[in-house]
Order: C-alpha cells, then sequence, then structure tokens
C-alpha cells in the first residue's frame, strides 16, 4: 500500500514537473511563433506534394488520352492497304508509373526523373533518357517537402528548445533554486521529456494533416516513415541533451548545436555525394548515345541479310524469315532499330551497374550521417529513389520487348495495319518496388538507434 | 582622428576573435572546405569535359567518314551535339545538373537533351553540392555569424563598452570598428579560396576563364558577404545578450538561405505549373497533325504544295518538274514542323520564364537567391546558358537539315530516286557545331530585380546601423532590448 502510494505520488510529481517545464518552454520567446511557422511550412509542403501527384496522375491519364486520340487520327489518315509498319513508325505507347502516395511526403529524385514515358516501337535506348520539362532554375534552388521540413528544419527547432534549458538556468541564476525542488538528473529528464512531447505532439499533427490531405494508406510503408522520422528526431534530442547536460555555456551550446547541424544536414551530404561522383564516374551515358545511333545507321549501308541475322539472334523464332536485298520492308526497318539497341546493350548495361553502385554507395555511407540515413531510406519507402528510376526503366525495357513482339508478326507478314485489334496491344506493367518496407526502413532504423545511443552516452560521460 | 578610433575598434575585434580557439577552429574548417570543394569540383568538371571533348571528335569524325549516302538518310542519322560547361562551372555549377549534357539533333523532330548529372545522382543531392559558390554562398555567412555575433553585445556584456564610449570612441566608430574587424576575418576566409579558384580558372588551358567573369564573381560575393557582415554587427548591437543575438542570427540565416529558395521555387511551380515532358510531345504531335506530314505524300498541305510547284514550273506532274519533287516535300515540311516545334518550345520557355519572375522576386527576401543567381549569371552557368545552348542547337540542326534538303532537291533526281547517294567527300563541307555562351552583360542586365536585392541587402542593415547608432549606449541598459 505504502509503495503504491509512494509510486503514484512519485508520479504525480513528475507529471508536474513535466507539465512546469512544458509550460514554460511554450512560453519562452519566439517558441510558440516558431511551432507555428513549422507547422505552416508543413501543411504547405504536403498540400504542395498532394498537388504534386496529384499533376503526376493527370499527366499519366493525358499521355493515355493522347495515344488513343493519335491511334484515332492514324487509323483515320492512312489508306486502310497501309502496313502496320508505318502508323507504327508515329505511334507512341504510353508507359505511365503511378506515382506513390508516399512520395507526396517524400518527393526524392521525382522531381528530376520521368515516371511517364511515351515509348515508340524505334530503337529503345535513344528514348529511355530523355528529360523532364523541368524549370532547370527551380531545380537548382532545391525542393520543399514534408520530409525536408521533418529531416532539416525541425532538428533545429529541437536545437532551439533545448540547448539553453541547463546553461539558461545557470546564467540566470535559477538553477540552485530549482534544485531545491528536484535532484539534476531528474530535472533534465522532466525538461527534455516536456520538449519531446512538444516535438512529438507537432510531428503527429503534421503527420495526421497530411495523411488526410493526400490520401495515404497507413500501411507498413507509411508507418516505417514515421518511424523513422520519430527516431531521427530522437536523435537530435539524445544529441541536444549530450550537448546541452554539460556544463559550457548557452552560446558555446548554441555553437556547438548548430555546427553539428550545418556539418550532418550539408557538409557530409556534399562531401559524401562529391566523393561519389569522383568514384563512379558515368561515361556510360555518351558512349551508349553514340553506339545505338551508329549501330542502326550503319545497318542501312549493310547487306540487310547481315541486319537480319543479328536480329535472329535475339529472336531465332522468326529466323526462317528472309527479307529481298532491292526492297524496303518494314521488318527490315524495325530489325534495324534493333540493332542499335543491340549496339548498345553492353554500354547501357554498364551505365546501369555504375548508377546501382552509385546507389548501394550512397546507401551504404548514409547510415552514418542521420539526417541522410532518414532522407534516403525514405526516398526508397516512397519510391523516390535511384533504384526505383532504374526498376521503371527495366519495365519499360520489358513492355517495349512485348511490344516488339507482339507486332513481329504484322511486320514480318507484311500485314495491313487494319488487322492489328488494338485492344489487344499489351499494356505496361509499372515496376513493382523492390523489396518490402522493413528492408528500406531496418538499417536505417538500427543506425539512428545506435548513434543516438553513442551521443546520448558521450553527454552522459560529461555530466 | 576618426579613423583611428574606428581602426582601434577593428583591432580589438579582430584580437577577440583571434583567440578564440572555435572562431580559428572554423576558419580553417571554411577554408579547407572552399579549396577542398575547389580541387574535388574542378577534378569533377575538368573529367566531364574531357568526356564531352572525346565523344564530341567522334562524333565529328563518325560524320565525316560517313560512305556515301542519300541525304534523306543524313537527315535521320543526324547529329549529336554536347553541351558544354563554362570554364567557371567547376566553381559554380549553377543550373548545368538540371539540364541534360547531350542532344539529338535529326530532321522533323526536336529532341530533348538527355543526361544530366541530378539524373545521376542519388538522393543526396537534395541537401546540396559541395561546390566552392555553395561554400561561399551558404557556409561563409554561417562564419561570419559566428565570429562576429558577440561583437558588439560581448563588449556590453563585459561591461567594456561603456568604457570604449567612456574613452571617446563614437558609436559609429565603435561600429565601423567592428565591421572592419568582422569583416577582416571573413575576407581572410574568403580569399584563399578566392585565390585558389582564380588560379584553377587561370591555368584552364584552352577553357581559361575570362578575368572579367572572375572579378565579376568575386564582386557579388564580396557585396553578398558585406551584407551579411553588416548584418551581424547590426543585430549584435541591438541585443543585450551574445546568445539572443546568435540565436536571432542563425535564425535568419535558416530563413533567408535554407527556407526561402525552396518555399520561392517551390511557390513558382505552384503558381505557373508546366506540362510534363509526355504531355509537351503530345501537344507538339497534335499541334502538327493539322499541317501535313511531309512522309506522306496525300497530305492535303503538300497537294497545295504540288499545285503550287506544277503552276510555277508550267508543268503537268511532279516527275516533269526540273528539280526532285521529293526533296521539296522534305524541305517545305521541315520548315511547317520547325516552326511549329520552335512555337510549342517557346510556349514552354515563357512558361519557365514565369516560374523565373516569382523566383526572382523572391529573391528580394533572400539574398542568398540573388547572390546565387547573380553568381550563375557571372560565373556563365545560369539558365540563359542552357537556353542559348537550346538555341543555338536548333538552328544549326535547322541549317544543317535544310542542307541536306537542298543537296536532295537538287542534286538527286527524282526519278529512281532512294537509289542515289551524295558522294562521301561531301559530308566534311558540313558546318560543325560551334556554340557561343551569351555574353556577362547580357546575363547580368537580365536579372535587375537580383542585382536591385543585392544592393538592398547592404543598405538595409548600413541604415540599420546609422539609424541604432544613437541608441547603443542604452540597449540592456533601460530594458529597451534584451
Amino acid at each position: 500500500m505504502r509503495v503504491a502510494r509512494e509510486r503514484s505520488e512519485d508520479t504525480i510529481a513528475w507529471i508536474r514537473l513535466i507539465r512546469l517545464e512544458f509550460a514554460r518552454v511554450i512560453r519562452s520567446g519566439g517558441v510558440a511563433a516558431a511551432l507555428l511557422l513549422l507547422l505552416g511550412l508543413g501543411v504547405y509542403a504536403s498540400w504542395q506534394g498532394s498537388l504534386r501527384v496529384q499533376a503526376t496522375e493527370a499527366a499519366m491519364s493525358a499521355a493515355e488520352t493522347a495515344y488513343r486520340d493519335q491511334l484515332a487520327y492514324l487509323s483515320s489518315t492512312y489508306p486502310p492497304a497501309t502496313e502496320a509498319g508505318e502508323p507504327l513508325y508515329y505511334l507512341a505507347f504510353p508507359a505511365p508509373q503511378p506515382p506513390s502516395r508516399l512520395s507526396a511526403l517524400a518527393s526524392g529524385r521525382t522531381a528530376v526523373e520521368t515516371a511517364n514515358l511515351r515509348i515508340r516501337l524505334l530503337a529503345l535506348e535513344g528514348q529511355l533518357y530523355e528529360h523532364e520539362t523541368l524549370n532547370p532554375r527551380l531545380a537548382a534552388a532545391g525542393h520543399l517537402d514534408l520530409a525536408f521540413v521533418l529531416i532539416a528544419l525541425l532538428p533545429l527547432f529541437v536545437i532551439a528548445v533545448t540547448y539553453d534549458m541547463v546553461s539558461g538556468e545557470r546564467e540566470r541564476g535559477t538553477w540552485r533554486m530549482a534544485r531545491l525542488f528536484a535532484r539534476p538528473r531528474r530535472l533534465i529528464t522532466a525538461k527534455i521529456a516536456a520538449r519531446v512531447v512538444l516535438v512529438a505532439g507537432l510531428i503527429t499533427s503534421l503527420a495526421l494533416i497530411s495523411a488526410f490531405s493526400t490520401g495515404i494508406d497507413a500501411d507498413g510503408r507509411a508507418g516505417w516513415a514515421v518511424a523513422l522520422i520519430a527516431l531521427h528526431t530522437l536523435f537530435w534530442f539524445a544529441l541536444c541533451l549530450g550537448v546541452a547536460g554539460g556544463r559550457r555555456s548557452s552560446t558555446a551550446n548554441a555553437m556547438v548545436l548548430v555546427g553539428v547541424w550545418v556539418a550532418l544536414t550539408f557538409l557530409a551530404p556534399a562531401v559524401l555525394s562529391l566523393t561519389n561522383a569522383l568514384l563512379h564516374p558515368v561515361p556510360e551515358a555518351l558512349e551508349l548515345t553514340v553506339r545505338q545511333r551508329q549501330g542502326y545507321h550503319e545497318a542501312w549501308d549493310l547487306p540487310k541479310a547481315a541486319t537480319m541475322e543479328g536480329f535472329f539472334e535475339d529472336y531465332p523464332q522468326w529466323s526462317d524469315q528472309t527479307v529481298p536485298e532491292d526492297e524496303f520492308t518494314w521488318a527490315w526497318y524495325y530489325a534495324m532499330n534493333h540493332r542499335g539497341d543491340q549496339a548498345a546493350r553492353d554500354a547501357s548495361r554498364a551505365y546501369r551497374d555504375v548508377l546501382t553502385q552509385r546507389d548501394e554507395w550512397a546507401r551504404r555511407w548514409s547510415l552514418l550521417v542521420p539526417p541522410l540515413a532518414t532522407q534516403i531510406a525514405l526516398d526508397r519507402l516512397s519510391s523516390a529513389d535511384l533504384r526505383t528510376q532504374l526498376a521503371y526503366q527495366e519495365a519499360v525495357r520489358n513492355y517495349h520487348e512485348r511490344l516488339k513482339e507482339h507486332f513481329q508478326p504484322f511486320l514480318f507478314s507484311a500485314a495491313p495495319f487494319t488487322q492489328v485489334d488494338w485492344d489487344r496491344v499489351p499494356t505496361f506493367e509499372p515496376a513493382v518496388p523492390a523489396g518490402d518496407a522493413s528492408q528500406a526502413g531496418l538499417p536505417a532504423a538500427a543506425a539512428l538507434i545506435l548513434i543516438s545511443v553513442c551521443a546520448l552516452l558521450l553527454g552522459v560521460r560529461k555530466t | 582622428m576618426d579613423l583611428r578610433n574606428t581602426l582601434l575598434v577593428a583591432r580589438r575585434q579582430i584580437g577577440t576573435m583571434r583567440e578564440d580557439r572555435y572562431v580559428l577552429f572554423l576558419l580553417g574548417l571554411v577554408v579547407s572546405l572552399g579549396i577542398v570543394s575547389v580541387l574535388g569540383a574542378r577534378h569533377h568538371a575538368a573529367s566531364e569535359a574531357e568526356q564531352r571533348a572525346r565523344y564530341r571528335a567522334l562524333v565529328e569524325r563518325q560524320w565525316a567518314e560517313q560512305p556515301d549516302r542519300h541525304p534523306h538518310r543524313v537527315i535521320h542519322y543526324g547529329f549529336l551535339v554536347f553541351r558544354e560547361e563554362a570554364p567557371l562551372a567547376f566553381f559554380d555549377p549553377g543550373v548545368g545538373a538540371y539540364a541534360g549534357t547531350s542532344l539529338f539533333l535529326e530532321g522533323h523532330r526536336q529532341n530533348a537533351a538527355s543526361f544530366g548529372d541530378a539524373r545521376h545522382s542519388t538522393g543526396m543531392l537534395r541537401f546540396g553540392r559541395l561546390t566552392p559558390a555553395a561554400v561561399l554562398g551558404l557556409l561563409l555567412p554561417l562564419f561570419v555569424v559566428a565570429a562576429g555575433f558577440a561583437s558588439v553585445s560581448g563588449e556590453r556584456e563585459r561591461g567594456t563598452l561603456p568604457l570604449l564610449l567612456a574613452q571617446g570612441a563614437t558609436p559609429g566608430q565603435i561600429m565601423g570598428g567592428k565591421v572592419l574587424g568582422v569583416g577582416a576575418l571573413a575576407l581572410a576566409a574568403a580569399l584563399p579560396i578566392g585565390l585558389v579558384t582564380a588560379t584553377f580558372a587561370a591555368v584552364g588551358g584552352e577553357s581559361q576563364a575570362s578575368v572579367i567573369r572572375l572579378l565579376a564573381v568575386a564582386a557579388g560575393y564580396v557585396a553578398y558577404l558585406t551584407g551579411w557582415v553588416l548584418l551581424t554587427v547590426w543585430v549584435s548591437s541591438r541585443r543585450a545578450s551574445s546568445r539572443a543575438a546568435l540565436v536571432q542570427l542563425v535564425a535568419i540565416w535558416v530563413a533567408l538561405c535554407v527556407a526561402a529558395p525552396r518555399l520561392g521555387a517551390s511557390l513558382a511551380a505552384t503558381l505557373h505549373p508546366i506540362p510534363s515532358r509526355a504531355q509537351f510531345t503530345a501537344q507538339v504531335e497534335e499541334a502538327q497533325r493539322g499541317v501535313g506530314d511531309s512522309h506522306n505524300p496525300d497530305d492535303p498541305f503538300f497537294r497545295a504544295l504540288r499545285d503550287e510547284y506544277l503552276a510555277r514550273y508550267e508543268v503537268a506532274s511532279v516527275d516533269e518538274l526540273p528539280i526532285n519533287w521529293g526533296g521539296v516535300v522534305s524541305r517545305e515540311g521541315e520548315e511547317v514542323t520547325s516552326r511549329i516545334n520552335e512555337e510549342q518550345q517557346q510556349e514552354l520557355l515563357a512558361a519557365h520564364r514565369r516560374q523565373d519572375g516569382v523566383l526572382a522576386w523572391f529573391g528580394l527576401l533572400s539574398p542568398y537567391l540573388a547572390a546565387r543567381d547573380l553568381s550563375m549569371a557571372a560565373a556563365g552557368t545560369g539558365a540563359e546558358a542552357v537556353e542559348a545552348f537550346r538555341a543555338q542547337a536548333e538552328a544549326h540542326r535547322y541549317d544543317i537539315i535544310q542542307r541536306l534538303n537542298d543537296m536532295h532537291v537538287h542534286e538527286i533526281r527524282y526519278e529512281n530516286d532512294r537509289a542515289q547517294r551524295i558522294a562521301r567527300q561531301e559530308w566534311t563541307r558540313f558546318p560543325v557545331f560551334q556554340p557561343s555562351p551569351p555574353s556577362l552583360r547580357r546575363a547580368l542586365t537580365d536579372r535587375p530585380q537580383s542585382l536591385a536585392a543585392l544592393g538592398l541587402w547592404i543598405v538595409v542593415p548600413l541604415a540599420g546601423l546609422g539609424l541604432g547608432r544613437r541608441r547603443l549606449p542604452r540597449v540592456g541598459v533601460d530594458g529597451s532590448r534584451s
């Protein structure tokens, strides 16, 4: 009985202490304003993100419409006897990859990438890498999404409310008085707890607002995203506790913490990016372009049988076919396009390999830098990373292949396009996100916990 | 007399900062980061440039070594051009990473450039790049803040401010001296980075940067950093405690350098949406539908054209024409499609310019945006350089394609058209693509808002310092400011 009462009294004392601290933090200069500013920025960013996803979806359905319009136009302008190969020269098949809803909050690389290619039956390699219509000046100014607010800006708020929580009282001379009411360790714990509650409230409200405004499913990916943001924020609390729990002055604390913030949020990513680019150059990008063009065009000056021979290597099912040497045929024309892709094949593979190496290198090294680990894991969860783009290109390759195989019978039999049943033409199958959510989130989460513990131990040792 | 006190205060400020181990550590850090960034970015830029030059030579050789070919074949063979970065791109890559580097020029179409740096980067790029421009634009201001936040408030806290005043220094002299002192330290950080940059720019071989451009870049950063020095001393003079000054300055830095540019870009994109690449190419195709397809001889546009040619040459059918009708169709078709393509392209660019307009006005709120904008302009890596490349490549494309079409019209007979060839030595007589970047003057005069913003960035804190001069002794004493 007595023990229980003591315990509950103890709990009440704790709660009272935390509430007292909470009220003090909220009332201290600028905190409420900063809180509102962050909230406003976060709401704006998630609204903006949902607009972006909507725009992407609109662009995708527009590509579908454009395909049907073009098909109708081509069907109405060509005489019915026209060989299928001719309108197929013009027809662009849509390959839209639906955006992940989570990308409204963590947009990653979506701004610089295209997930909505229109593919013609011609050589593929020349069609995969065109730039989006993005305005380079805006892109260079940087990108705002909820992930940026939470990963880059929120830690500054954490720093602002913690850097002087002990040193400020010491400097004002109130620390001694406060120590009359509770032990220092208990006081510090209460102070941190009050601030964690405050920031947790901010994260929760932003998560709820953005989840409702963007219609994100409460699935494993969203769960991991929230967990990572929470762990990342806790890392900053651990660090702030480690630094601000010491005996330095408020000014020194602020300088150290802001310095660490700059180092982790700007310097480390910038240094790692540059190192990654220097370690993994991509000359293959230009190589594959040159090779594909040469592979295709050389064929105009070669005997047609030579081109067909190369084609039959990849499509042995047609090797009993021959094309006339002195006459243009669409079967030969598309085989020649295939020759272009064949010529670029090695360079294209090497190109993808280098980008995969870059992606893996970045993932590995990012684990050392909490904001980066969080950002890269979020990009992965929201299917907005480099690997997803490569998977998309692979899906487009598969689609192109299926289209080719679908139309080859028409090309070899020189069938008129009116014989094509357009309803049975293959449609694009979007890439599925590689790996499950925990595969993306777990390493980052483990790294965040480990680094937080280190930061905390560092601080405890000092006090 | 006046100056002597100012210099004394400046010397005193430099002495204080030199004794501060933290400030010295930061100075070393910023300078070494700046130099590392110059070396790294320079190496990266040089290897990229070397690659482009290699492929450029390869493509030119492949063009010249073509066998005898029909001109229309060559129209489809086309030409690959590579965007070369400005000599100072290693200092400030500007928008380069977000624009494509290789562009395929062919008949009938305007392709978009492919393979920009940003597309080969991982999500890390979101946090920014380590370039000398980023060190000067983002980190140096923070260093100025760290060095100078206590410049006046520290004297106040230590109780030495009244002593200085009592010794006959006026508030104006004190603030002037502090500005000089903090400015000297900023210079100590910026100068080595600037010198290393200048050295590398000077030894650039054939891609040497012009001295004028280097000076323009330097002038921009001097103005920008002067603004930060003035602001730092101003805030420090208004605050009773150094801690409050530091917190306020860091908050200003975050707002101006981190939040505002991104917010501006995001607002610009929301206010003026642009079509995606897929929508854009679909629009272009649609616009071209009404006006003819040069590959389709029964097209109404080309039927009208045929009647016009038959009447002009007073013949009854196209095979009686003294020129090659197939070539005429191709030439006229190219003219029409190019015009429509260009119209659509201009529409897209106009949308980009409207977005830029929003961002340019945002520069008045964020001197960092303005300074970056001017830095890109001076380095020759702004959006106008990318656009100039695109426009010149398009002009080159049109020129080459129409030369080939003219060959088709005059040197290939209509009868048995496809079997004929143009002799291979003709290919070497074609002009080589020689892009010329936009001039510095144009780049700068196109940016009135950024120039004004940078001016304002100096004038506002200067005025604040001037107006706040009288109040200097009273801050923190009568509780007017804390």
